[in-house]
């Protein structure tokens, strides 16, 4: 029982954190209340990881004036996909049957410092795709 | 939010769009210096300059998150999770079995900011436990 060392967004944490009318905005603030508090306590340092992936299908333009919300509350910083990680995430998805999204989400968690956390909408899927992947990997509904 | 938080979260937004860097001098104890040295030698990073920038980065993007953290309660009161609610979420994060007793965790969050009224999710997870080892004792 340790706290995570890399905290994965997937689409709806990205739009329930961009949006305060979405429904469970408070629900994310709360996972990133989290982070900053034991972060500022420098108990162990979270890093907050967003694919760029899903930045794409949540429509996530950071120089857009309407991102700055996610920007700064989120902290998160891009993982790019490069061709290694590709191969990961195709291989991924061949074996579980899931998006290129949903793939590039584990391959980003399986290769994050772990204990890696992936907030998620689809704990079904995702949690599939957590116990394919190699390290410590959780899976926590949004 | 004020012109000066403006400027720090335009500066923070440039971190990953540009390699620019600057040569700047920074005193500070040789000891953490000779550290930071051996440290980095026994793989804690690459180098002691990456080390130094990547802990100062740390600091200030936290630092900056709790800014905008508490720029967007100011505007939207009704969005601020209550200690309860971060604290469930501490406990999930953590794969916690407390996570699946929310009446004890909004109850312990209750109590605790009593004695310590700045308690954290941590603070909160510990009472928790607390109360949970002295039921299970009685």
């Amino acid at each position: 029982m340790t706290g995570p060392a890399s905290v994965v967004l997937d689409n709806e944490a990205v739009q329930a954190l961009g949006a305060v009318t979405h429904p469970k905005h408070r629900r994310v603030l709360a996972l990133i209340e989290v982070v900053n508090q034991r972060n500022q306590g420098r108990r162990r340092a979270t890093t907050v990881l967003v694919p760029v992936a899903v930045r794409v299908e949540a429509g996530w333009d950071r120089s857009a004036p309407g991102a700055a919300l996610a920007n700064r509350l989120a902290r998160a910083r891009d993982v790019v996909l490069d061709g290694v990680a590709a191969d990961r995430a195709s291989q991924l998805r061949a074996a579980a049957g899931v998006s290129v999204v949903d793939a590039t989400v584990s391959q980003v968690a399986e290769a994050a410092p772990s204990p890696t956390v992936i907030l998620t909408s689809d704990v079904a899927d995702m949690g599939h795709l957590a116990a394919a992947v190699g390290g410590e990997v959780r899976v926590v509904r949004v | 939010m004020a012109a000066r938080e403006r400027d720090l979260f335009r500066w923070l937004d440039r971190l990953d769009q540009d390699d620019e860097s600057v040569v700047t001098s920074v005193r500070q104890p040789a000891a953490l210096r000779e550290a930071l040295r051996v440290a980095c030698e026994l793989g804690m990073d690459a180098t002691v300059n990456d080390a130094t920038v990547r802990a100062v980065r740390d600091r200030l993007e936290t630092f900056a998150q709790r800014l905008a953290l508490e720029a967007h309660y100011a505007e939207h009161p009704e969005a601020r999770p209550s200690l309860a609610d971060i604290a469930l979420a501490a406990a999930e994060l953590d794969s916690d079995p407390l996570a699946d007793d929310p009446v004890l965790l909004r109850r312990a969050a209750g109590e605790v900011v009593r004695v310590k009224p700045d308690a954290t999710a941590d603070d909160v997870l510990i009472w928790a436990a607390a109360l949970r080892s002295a039921r299970a004792s009685a």
